[in-house]
């Protein structure tokens, strides 16, 4: 019996969000169950992809397959929890969790009414059974599919903030989402014409010999593919609408718009540039390149623009943008060693923006303050909180020992590998600066004084989504292996090394 | 409104746009259609009664709170339709897999489970095209 259970485990990590998520709305009346609900599904999606982890680290990395209902591939649809998959999963799981804890007990004070609020959880967990979709799909139509139910939850969880600025916010955000989506089903639409196949595996294959026939219709394919994910993505200069939204959204949405939503559709550019596309291709039509340039553009005005802010949550979603440009900088390098640093850098960045943005809101919802220069002190008033605060950006800024050092040092190993050494500057400058927006925050919080106020760290349910996280980058940093031999593992697939 | 022959008329018409909508939902394995269009047919008539009837009176035959039910339920049925493949020792959604009888090709009894997922999808597209437009007429006042 326990075989046939752990076979069904790449659709059960799929739907048991879906499903619990369906049937929120209908608790509203009972809150305390419907907080519950969420961190129970968190722990079990939490043990499912652990679960795969072990399987798959026992066959060696070779995929675990799923045919829906049975059907064979190119027929039927056919999921596959490879190591990229199985990477992104436990992401999920290890951040969804401490997302959930935060959320327990003080959802209300952002989002308002309590069927609000049981919707805002509903949304929550399409999102994440989206993200888990995006994880383990093979099929270009339900990339679309789950890449349309992630945006539209997405945009949800930013119109959840009573604020009505958010609403204005999320509004901006659908208009140019949508356009991406667009993007992305038509280019879908240009491979499913040229190869005849939405199968992953059997497109390219189908791809590989039939390109040259109309090698314009599949540039266009591949360059709407790449604007279309890279506006979801927010690639620099497509990110506008990025602050705004992840800067207005209740505190636990930034933290999963922006530590796991923007990483699922990276990870859905990455399944398809090298999966259906293929190395060959890219190098083709350059794409490699215009990745690479995007990386670095994205890297340094990133950084910048987030100098500049004084909003704390502002400052973290400009830092999201250059953060990105790392993820993509690693994309164009086309080899083992840049892919996997960009795909450890993918997981730890979800751990470390995740916990700046919940200690941020944390911090913000006890002083009532929004902007950096006003939280001087809070360091010494709410320790475990500005703790947590300092650990994750110690990890940003990339301090050995701490997970983002790891991921860095990946990066630059495979700029020197493709002779990029403009790249390894700026992901040293990249560094600087991130350390330039971080460390004032650091310096102010623990080294001056606001007198006469009384802020306290939050309830236990939120410090232990702080200790959680603190303790994931730390682990990160000091035992990559796990985390780093999986990465290792899904860049050989993707470019089909053996 | 007050227009006697639109109420008469709607009166008459009602039940059978609501009965062919559900026709459409359950034939939609064999025939043009599906549940997503006989869902829209469904929440036509409602939409039908509610503009001509007033949305207040709409309201009092369906509330919005049944309607989040139905959404809701109606969805986790199709996930307990695909758990049926797996309690059968098949795949998820399994159909034929799973030891259902398909019956004879282009009868109705034909689709195994497809009949009763569609049901399911059939009536929360319903509901949701229902609440949308509840939610518009709000907007509207």
């Amino acid at each position: 019996m326990m075989t046939s259970w752990t076979t069904h485990l790449p659709v059960f990590v799929v739907i048991l969000p879906l499903f619990v998520g369906f049937i929120l709305p209908t608790l509203a009346r009972r809150l305390r169950l419907v907080e519950n609900l969420v961190i129970a599904v968190e722990v079990i999606s939490f043990v499912m992809a652990a679960a795969l982890a072990v399987l798959l680290f026992k066959q060696n990395g070779s995929p675990i397959p799923y045919a829906m209902g049975g059907w064979p591939a190119p027929w039927g649809i056919r999921i596959i929890a490879d190591n990229l998959g199985v990477l992104f999963l436990l992401v999920i799981a290890i951040v969804g969790l401490p997302i959930a804890l935060y959320t327990k007990g003080n959802l209300r004070e952002e989002v308002g009414g309590r069927s609000r609020t049981a919707r805002f959880y509903a949304l929550y967990l399409l999102l994440m059974g989206a993200l888990a979709g995006m994880a383990v799909t093979n099929d270009l139509f339900n990339v679309f599919v789950l890449v349309e139910v992630a945006t539209l939850s997405a945009c949800g969880l930013v119109s959840a903030h009573r604020n009505p600025r958010a609403a204005e916010a999320a509004f901006n955000y659908l208009i140019l989402a949508t356009l991406g989506s667009g993007l992305v089903m038509g280019s879908i639409g240009f491979l499913y014409i040229t190869t005849g196949h939405l199968n992953m595996e059997f497109a390219a294959r189908e791809l590989a010999q039939v390109w040259q026939h109309s090698p314009h219709v599949v540039w266009m394919a591949a360059s709407f593919m790449l604007t279309g994910f890279g506006v979801k993505a927010a690639m620099f200069p497509l990110h506008v609408w990025l602050p705004d939204a992840h800067s207005m959204a209740p505190t636990p949405g930034s933290a999963v718009l922006s530590g796991l939503a923007v990483k699922g559709y990276l990870i859905c550019l990455l399944k398809i540039l090298y999966n259906v596309f293929g190395q060959t291709l890219m190098r083709h039509f350059t794409m490699h390149h215009v990745l690479t340039a995007a990386g670095i553009a994205a890297i340094l005005a990133g950084s910048i623009l987030a100098l500049r802010q004084d909003e704390l949550k502002r400052r973290l979603a400009y830092s999201t943008v250059a953060q990105v440009g790392y993820i993509i900088l690693g994309f164009g390098f086309v080899n083992q060693r840049g892919l996997a640093g960009s795909l450890f850098y993918l997981a730890s960045h979800a751990l470390i923006k995740s916990t700046l943005f919940l200690t941020a809101g944390a911090i913000i919802s006890a002083t009532g303050k929004t902007k950096v220069s006003e939280l001087a002190g809070v360091g010494r008033k709410m320790p475990l909180t500005m703790g947590a605060f300092t650990v994750a950006s110690l990890g940003l800024v990339g301090i050995p020992l701490f997970s983002g050092f790891v991921g860095k040092w990946h990066l630059l190993l495979g700029s020197f590998e493709s002779g990029n050494f403009a790249a390894a500057a700026v992901i040293l400058a990249g560094s600087v600066f991130c350390a330039a927006y971080l460390f004032p925050i650091l310096r102010n919080a623990y080294f001056q004084e606001t007198p006469g106020e009384n802020w306290q760290d939050p309830g236990m349910a939120q410090r232990a989504a702080f200790v959680l996280l603190s303790a994931a980058i730390i682990f990160f940093g000091i035992l990559p292996t796990p985390l780093l031999t999986l990465a290792q593992r899904a860049a050989a697939d993707l470019l089909f090394l053996q | 409104m007050r227009d006697f022959i639109l109420k008469r008329m709607i009166a008459v018409i009602l039940a059978f746009i609501f009965v062919y909508g559900f026709y459409v939902i359950l034939h939609g394995h064999i025939s043009p259609g599906g549940s997503f269009a006989g869902g829209i047919i469904v929440s036509l008539s409602f939409i039908a009664f509610a503009t001509v009837y007033g949305i207040d009176k709409g309201k009092e035959k369906l509330p919005e709170k049944f309607l989040v039910w139905v959404e809701s339920y109606g969805t986790l049925w199709y996930g307990l339709m695909g758990l049926v493949g797996i309690c059968k020792g098949a795949p998820f959604l399994a159909n034929k897999l799973a030891g259902i009888d398909l019956g004879v090709p282009g009868t109705l009894s034909s689709g195994g489970l497809i009949g009763l997922i569609g049901f399911g999808v059939g009536i929360r597209v319903a509901s949701t095209m229902i609440t949308l437009f509840y939610t518009l007429m709000e907007g509207d006042a």
